[in-house]
């Protein structure tokens, strides 16, 4: 087959994080392929796929399209040279409409002047012709996030990117969403474009991919053709050694309940209930696992319960004393940690730096605060040994967090979280975003935590998560606690079912129906 | 009797009009900075400076016309200036908007003396206003023309200015590159958006504006060239911009709303016993009073919102079905 992409001898080095990002990197991409691009956090596929989108310059290295020697200084020219980016981070404009953010820059006008309505129809027909609706006219910021990557996939298609970048668009997905895409990815490949697919799901590369590359620590791996791999081997080469892919998790021994959530409703920003007279427990000693399709009231509930959120009705227990009146800092104060879904907006704050970030609601232990002044020594070695623990690549004490890969950046909030003995921990998405290994290491981590007496909340939408990690699990719908199942017998199949508003007699039903 | 409050009614129309323009030019200005992600805080200095170069330029050259566009120039120049230090060397457009501001202020008091001999103010009988219009169309209109003709052609600049930001912002190509660079501007970025032109642009064009308002002080309302001549309609204008929700129409509005202040001010010196101290804090008053409105308006709305939730709640007709569709979570 043709080449459509040929990327040789890559080299990235930055300074100012004292990174070797690329390092002598060889990637070659045939037409019409969908190649896997799979590595750990900060393994550098990101920086790779910014090069070839003109948004970093590489220190050495050539690119050739189509066996033709191209420079790619500026966005600019990727786009007129038929590359199109959907990147890691969405990069839509809130208040604008659906049509509005497809067109930007390429709107139709006369002499300036805008043509709204051929903009809107111009976008009615693009959706049509590739399959993916979406109303022009309404706006990015009330769209879920599934939506709002169709948007962006558009947006591309709509330049007329014959190479389409992916960079981890599964990462925000609900399994649904994710099914959704893989099929709009396949017949996109099918129509003649050439897809680069960056994920850290194995899974997701056996489905979607034709070729995968493999990246660690800046180089490249080795490519390979998806029927001729497997997923242990492609994680081997990811890690550099075995990963367990089964844990070990010790019976569970719950005790006291830590916290408790009694008739708690809470209402959206748009003033519709998304929690309804909620009430759930959490023991010390379990992880109590939260399911539900996004959207059905998870968000809400974590920040409510974390302190970000008012309540409208309900009362919140953490260690049997009423919570509802204290604030953010006051909650984490007493033994309460929070990893939050949104990294960026509310788990960190990228203007501050590392240590900063990491000692939020600390400072004022003695520990790290002597009379009022903060203790530099002391708090770079609790950034070093949180680096080191959790293996953030890129990371050092006093260091920018902004050009942490977005999987490092994770594994800071991770380890903040985690450490300092939490007596309850909130864990919203914890793994997402991340690789094989270190979501073993989180998972490890909370189950730790778990032995140590810790209760965990532990809300996600990936099913594989909440199965492995759960002692027990209860499926959200509609802000309500739709059922709640042993995770020792439950099946993908009866949360399936509560997922999507079923009932347990139902769930029995369909049990035996199955089973005869 | 009654005719005597209409004549006065009108005379507080039309000064409140008059009033109103340097801070709505001003604020048209403000407006386009917040729509291009530039905070402008140097509006009052800019102003400043455009009444003094207004009034000084008229004064050598002979021509009222010529010291506007002088001034007006100033202002865009310096407006490329905060546009350079701001995209090459980083400078914390605050910082600089300060700087400017005080600088401005002691320049322009030195100047004055030095070049005229005066400290607290100054004015040539050679100068010459800037003359109003009559409008014919409008002259002859009963009510309405009274309140909209006469002014010279700054006032009805402004109003042209309102409108026409207006369709650039929201039915020109550029002016939605404006708002998205705003808004967003690694998504402007990524599409190929040149950002540094679009922030760039705006400072120029609300440098000008500030400037015009200026001039509208020096020798379009008045002839004449007081120290701080200004008085913080730079801010006031800020405000407005603020208040109405960086739209040019509505930010139009908020500033009139402001000049009737304004006039207002003055009108209550003259026929009460009021002291000049007090009435010449009503603006000032009325600034403060939008800007806590500004930053209460957003929480009210939420207390609202969940007011009637609430209620919502309790009303027994509500089942627990209907209120629990699903509300899409904010991830
Ligand atoms: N602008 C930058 N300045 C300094 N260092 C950077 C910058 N961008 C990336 N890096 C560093 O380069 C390394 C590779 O980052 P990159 O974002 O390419 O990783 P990645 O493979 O995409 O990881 P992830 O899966 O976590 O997204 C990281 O260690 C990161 O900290
Ligand atoms: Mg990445």
């Amino acid at each position: 087959m043709a080449l459509a992409l040929e990327m040789k001898g890559i080299t990235k080095y930055f300074p100012s994080s004292d990174v070797l990002a690329n390092n002598n990197v060889d990637f070659t991409v045939e037409a019409g392929e969908v190649h896997a691009l799979v590595g750990e956090n900060g393994a550098g596929k990101t920086t790779l796929m910014n090069i070839l989108y003109g948004l970093v310059k590489p220190d050495s290295g050539e690119i050739f399209l189509d066996g033709n020697k191209v420079s790619i200084g500026h966005p600019d020219d990727a786009i007129r040279l038929g590359i199109g980016m959907v990147h890691q981070h969405f990069k839509l404009v809130p208040s604008f409409t659906v049509a509005q953010n497809i067109m930007l820059g390429i709107e139709p006008s006369t002499f300036g002047v805008l043509r709204q309505r051929d903009e809107n129809e111009a976008v009615a027909r693009l959706a049509e012709q590739y399959g993916l609706p979406v109303d022009p006219t309404a706006h990015v910021r009330d769209l879920p996030v599934g939506m709002q990557q169709r948007v962006e996939i558009l947006k591309v298609l709509q330049r007329e990117a014959k190479i389409l970048i992916l960079d981890e668009p599964t990462a925000v997905l609900t399994p649904q969403e994710v099914g959704e895409l893989i099929r709009i990815v396949r017949n996109l490949s099918k129509l003649g474009y050439t897809i680069i697919f960056i994920t850290h799901k194995l899974v997701e590369v056996m489905h979607v991919a034709d070729r995968v590359s493999v990246m660690r620590g800046g180089r490249m791996m080795g490519t390979k053709k998806v029927s001729d791999t497997s997923i242990p081997e492609l994680a081997r080469m990811m890690v550099g050694r075995e990963v367990i892919l089964q844990l070990e998790k010790p019976e569970a021994r719950p005790g006291e309940v830590v916290f408790e959530a009694k008739d708690v409703t809470v209402a959206s920003a748009s003033g519709v209930p998304a929690v309804l007279n909620l009430s759930l427990q959490v023991r010390e000693g379990e992880i109590l696992g939260v399911a539900g399709v996004s959207g059905n009231g998870q968000t809400e509930l974590v920040e409510a319960i974390a302190g970000m959120r008012p309540l409208d009705g309900g009362k919140l227990y953490f260690l049997g004393k009423e919570i509802n009146r204290l604030d953010v800092y006051q909650r984490r104060h007493l033994g309460m940690a929070h990893i939050p879904e949104d990294r960026i907006q509310v788990g960190l704050n990228l203007e501050a730096n590392l240590d900063e970030n990491l000692i939020v609601s600390r400072y004022k232990l003695p520990r790290f605060n002597r009379m009022g002044f903060l203790l530099r020594r002391a708090i770079r070695d609790f950034s070093a040994s949180i680096i080191e623990k959790f293996s953030i690549a890129g990371a050092r004490p006093g260091g920018s967090i902004a050009t942490l890969s977005g999987g490092n950046m994770q594994k800071v909030v991770v380890g903040r979280e985690l450490s300092g003995n939490p007596k309850f921990i909130i864990a919203n998405q914890p793994t997402r975003g991340l690789d094989v290994g270190s979501i073993e290491f989180v998972h490890q981590t909370l189950l730790d935590a778990r032995a140590e007496g810790a209760g965990i909340l532990l809300v996600s939408v990936e099913l594989d998560e909440i199965m492995s990690l759960s002692d027990r699990i209860v499926v959200l719908y509609r802000g309500q606690i739709q059922g709640e199942l042993d995770a020792a017998t439950a099946t993908e199949e009866e949360i399936g079912i509560l997922m999507a508003g079923g009932t347990l007699q139902e769930t029995a039903r369909s049990m035996k129906a199955a089973a005869s | 009797m009654g005719n005597f409050t209409d004549i006065l009614t009108f005379q507080l129309l039309n000064s409140g009009i008059r009033l109103a323009t340097p801070i709505i030019l001003a604020a048209l200005g403000g407006a386009l900075c917040n729509r291009a992600g530039v905070l402008n805080l140097a509006l009052e200095g800019k102003m400043l400076l455009g009444a003094f170069l207004a009034i000084v330029v008229a004064f050598y050259v002979g021509n009222t016309y010529i010291g506007i566009v002088i001034a007006m120039m100033a202002g865009g120049l310096l407006g490329l200036l905060f546009a350079f230090l701001y995209h090459r060397y980083e400078v914390d457009l605050i910082i600089l908007a300060i700087a400017l501001n005080m600088l401005i202020l002691e320049l322009t008091v030195y100047f004055m003396r030095v070049l005229f001999g005066q400290v607290g103010s100054w004015s040539d009988p050679s100068i010459q206003r800037v003359p109003d219009i009559q409008i014919p169309v409008l002259k002859n209109i009963p009510v309405l023309g009274d309140i909209l003709n006469g002014y010279n052609f700054i006032v009805y600049f402004s109003w042209f200015a309102a409108i026409a930001l207006y369709f650039i912002l929201f039915h020109t190509k550029f002016g939605r590159h404006v708002r998205a660079v705003g808004e967003n501007k690694e998504a402007a970025e990524t599409v190929g958006i040149n950002s540094r032109r679009v922030q760039t642009f705006a400072l120029v064009i609300s440098g000008m504006l500030a400037a015009m308002g200026g001039a509208f002080l020096s020798v379009g309302h008045l002839k004449l060239f007081t120290r701080n001549m200004s008085n913080g309609r730079g801010w006031t204008a800020i405000t407005a911009a603020l208040f109405g929700f960086n739209h040019p129409i509505a930010t139009f509005f908020t500033g009139l709303f402001f000049g009737f202040a304004d006039a207002f001010a003055v009108r209550i010196q003259n026929v009460t016993d009021l002291p000049p101290n007090l009435a010449q804090l009503i603006p000032h008053f009325t600034t403060l009073v939008v800007l806590v409105l500004v930053a209460l308006r957003e929480k009210v709305g939420q207390m609202l919102a969940r007011r009637r939730f609430q209620t919502q709640l309790q009303s027994p007709q509500t089942s627990p079905e209907g209120a629990t569709s699903p509300a899409s979570g904010t991830d």
